[in-house]
């Protein structure tokens, strides 16, 4: 498998000066594709200040990132976008909908700002619905759904425009258990089919579920482990494990 | 380009999301955009009605008077200067004294007011007719002062009941002397639409020779006080009316240069239009003014917009929206409430004009011109999108990951 991620020696520090926050210290990380990484860690520990850096919103105060073999650090800020569309899905905490927009129009807008033409673009979002399980919602604006549904209308998004990448920062954050385990079934599938996928969490029930599993504290990785718990078919698993 | 289409659907639905908001932002624009165009369609209405009436009155052309010290010497002209003028000056096609007086003319159905018109070789011109049957006196009639008369078309149903008038004779009463005059042609004016002068009223007028009235007693030819000349166009009306001064002070051997005066109506055409123009301009300008003023308030709105809408903002970016589309989503917003206004405003402005045009003392159509409206609307849009940059690109330059922090 090609490496996929590369980073380096990566900081972020806010408040550069007096009150400096060291959200990234010293960050070394790979990731090849096709992997199916859990970034596990406590509340303020850097993970989403990592995914930002991983999704290339934001960039690093020292050190550096390639995607690909291409070092991002030195794009303009329309590379950047062009990068975030092609490659990257994202699934943020917080479902960052559009307010306003349909859940179709939603999970489009990757799509337009691809230059997909309406025909291909509805029908790609439409496919992406069904796979949420949302083809009965796709008029309903976000406040008209509940938050499980908010947040597959994000996975949706995010994989509508099949990019390679999925960076999924707090998937099931407020989500009942029910919940929680449609969702990872979706994630797990995506990465079954080949995608590269990077789920971002507090919960060590869900980092049990990848096959490589990296700790996060104060901004530093002090684990990197492969999971040996990992089954593919995890979560019938655990089904029948409760039944017997 | 095709791009282009989503951004304007963008636009669009937001402009739907926030309708109050818009409709008052669009207000600005409406207010500006209407003035502007009430003001140049009663503007160019009152100018076209104007050039019009002044057009038929300056038929003439030029009218040439004694001035204050021809008058005190009683040294006015005559028909031999008339004369004079019409063959020596090059470019004279006419002259006429237009006399006119009251009297009264006796017909098949009955006693009518008439206005007697006497007048030269240019009264047609003067008088601004056109003749729909037989003809108008000519130089011949006017030399020997022929008992011959042209009547109006309307006026000839009024006193015959019929414009098949040709040949017959009025009984024309002036100055207790009755003549009998022949009709030879039946004529009718240039303008009917005329609003000053083309009131309807009981009297009768007729037009004859100007020689004519010495049949009633006026001695005619000697004391012209003044005189219409018609010219042919080819020169110059200041170099024919310099041409006619000089003859008729060589012919009364006068000193001074302001012994005759003339009178152009071209120049006063030309100093109506000025004034309107400038009047028109002044008035363009508060109505611009009132534009700019909504082009702020579409600047104003569309930086609210913009602050509301960070968190948005920051969503599309972090899906891959560049910084143009940012910028133009926001650019066709303001441009399409700019554009919707202006449209409304182009409305609204033909409405109040037509209502201020039809009101009684006006009466005259308003001047629309196809480029008026399409300069006004394609104005406005250009506004909406000028004021609507400031604010696009501060949407535009936002960092992704500022933007989504925000909430
Ligand atoms: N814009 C910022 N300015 C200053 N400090 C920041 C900023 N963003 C994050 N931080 C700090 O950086 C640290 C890491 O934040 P981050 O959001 O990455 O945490 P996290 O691991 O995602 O936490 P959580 O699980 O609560 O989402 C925190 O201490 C936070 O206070
Ligand atoms: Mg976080």
């Amino acid at each position: 498998m090609e490496k996929l991620i590369e980073i380096r020696d990566m900081c972020k520090i806010y408040n550069p000066g007096e009150n400096e926050v060291r959200a990234l210290d010293h960050v070394n990380l790979d990731v090849y594709e096709g992997e199916l990484v859990a970034i596990i860690g406590h509340s303020g520990s850097g993970k989403s200040t990592l995914m930002n850096m991983l999704g290339c919103l934001d960039v690093p105060t020292i050190g550096q990132y390639c995607l690909h073999g291409m070092d991002v650090s030195s794009l303009s800020d329309n590379d950047l976008s062009e990068i975030r569309n092609l490659e990257i899905g994202f699934i943020f905490q917080g479902f960052n909908l559009i307010s306003n927009l349909t859940a179709m129009g939603n999970v489009e807008l990757p799509l337009i700002y691809r230059g997909v033409g309406k025909a291909e673009r509805t029908r790609l979002a439409y496919e992406a619905l069904c796979m949420v399980g949302l083809e009965k919602r796709l008029d309903h604006k976000p406040s008209e759904m509940s938050g499980g549904q908010q947040q597959r209308v994000a996975i949706a998004r995010a994989i509508a425009a099949r990019p390679p990448v999925i960076l999924a920062d707090e998937p099931t954050g407020n989500l009942d258990s029910s919940s929680t385990k449609e969702i990872m079934g979706i994630l797990r599938q995506l990465h079954s089919e080949g995608r590269t996928v990077i789920i971002i969490t507090h919960d060590d029930d869900i980092a049990e579920q990848a096959k490589r599993i990296i700790r996060i504290m104060d901004g530093k990785i002090v684990e990197d482990i492969i999971n040996e718990n990992y089954q593919e078919n995890y979560l019938e698993q655990k089904e029948s494990g409760k039944d017997a | 380009m095709a791009q282009l289409l989503e951004y304007i659907k963008m636009a669009l639905a937001n402009i739907k999301a926030n309708k109050g908001r818009s409709i008052l932002t669009m207000l600005g624009i409406i207010i500006g955009i209407s003035s502007v165009i009430t003001i140049m369609a009663v503007g160019d209405g009152f100018e076209k009605e104007m050039n019009d009436q002044l057009n038929s009155m300056a038929g003439g052309q030029l009218y040439v008077y004694a001035g204050d010290e021809a008058s005190n010497n009683e040294d006015y002209m005559n028909n031999d200067d008339m004369d004079a003028v019409e063959s020596e000056i090059a470019g004279v096609t006419g002259t006429s004294p237009d006399y006119a007086d009251y009297g009264t003319v006796l017909t098949p159905k009955g006693s009518f007011d008439l206005v007697l018109r006497g007048g030269g070789t240019a009264q047609q011109e003067v008088s601004a007719l056109e003749m729909v049957g037989g003809r108008f006196y000519n130089q011949s009639d006017i030399s020997t002062g022929n008992r011959v008369c042209v009547i109006k078309k309307n006026d000839a149903i009024k006193a015959f009941g019929t414009d098949d008038v040709l040949g017959m004779n009025l009984e024309v009463t002036l100055y207790n002397i009755t003549i009998d005059l022949t009709i030879i042609g039946v004529s009718q004016d240039k303008n009917s639409d005329s609003m000053l002068f083309g009131y309807n009223t009981d009297r009768i007028s007729l037009e004859m020779p100007y020689t004519t009235f010495e049949s009633f007693g006026w001695e005619t030819t000697d004391s012209i006080y003044g005189f219409y000349i018609t010219t042919d166009g080819t020169l110059p009306s200041k170099e024919v009316a310099d041409n006619t001064l000089k003859l008729l002070r060589d012919r009364h051997h006068a000193q001074t240069e302001d012994y005759y005066l003339l009178q152009d109506f071209n120049d006063q055409l030309a100093t109506v239009n000025n004034t309107m123009g400038m009047i028109t301009g002044f008035i363009s300008l508060v109505a611009g003014i009132s534009l700019l003023v909504g082009g702020i308030g579409v600047m104003n709105i569309m930086l609210v917009s913009v602050t509301e809408r960070t968190r948005e903002i920051g969503i599309r970016k972090s899906l891959g929206a560049k910084t143009g589309s940012i910028m133009l989503q926001f650019l066709a917003e303001s441009a399409i409430i700019a554009c919707i206004g202006g449209l409304i405003g182009v409305a609204l402005g033909l409405l109040m004009a037509h209502g201020i045009c039809s009101l009684p003392m006006l009466g005259f159509a308003p001047g629309v011109k196809v480029s008026t409206i399409l300069l006004a609307t394609l104005f406005s849009s250009g506004i909406g999108i000028f004021f609507g940059i400031y604010p696009a690109r501060k949407a535009a330059k936002l960092s992704p990951i500022e933007a989504l922090r925000r909430n």
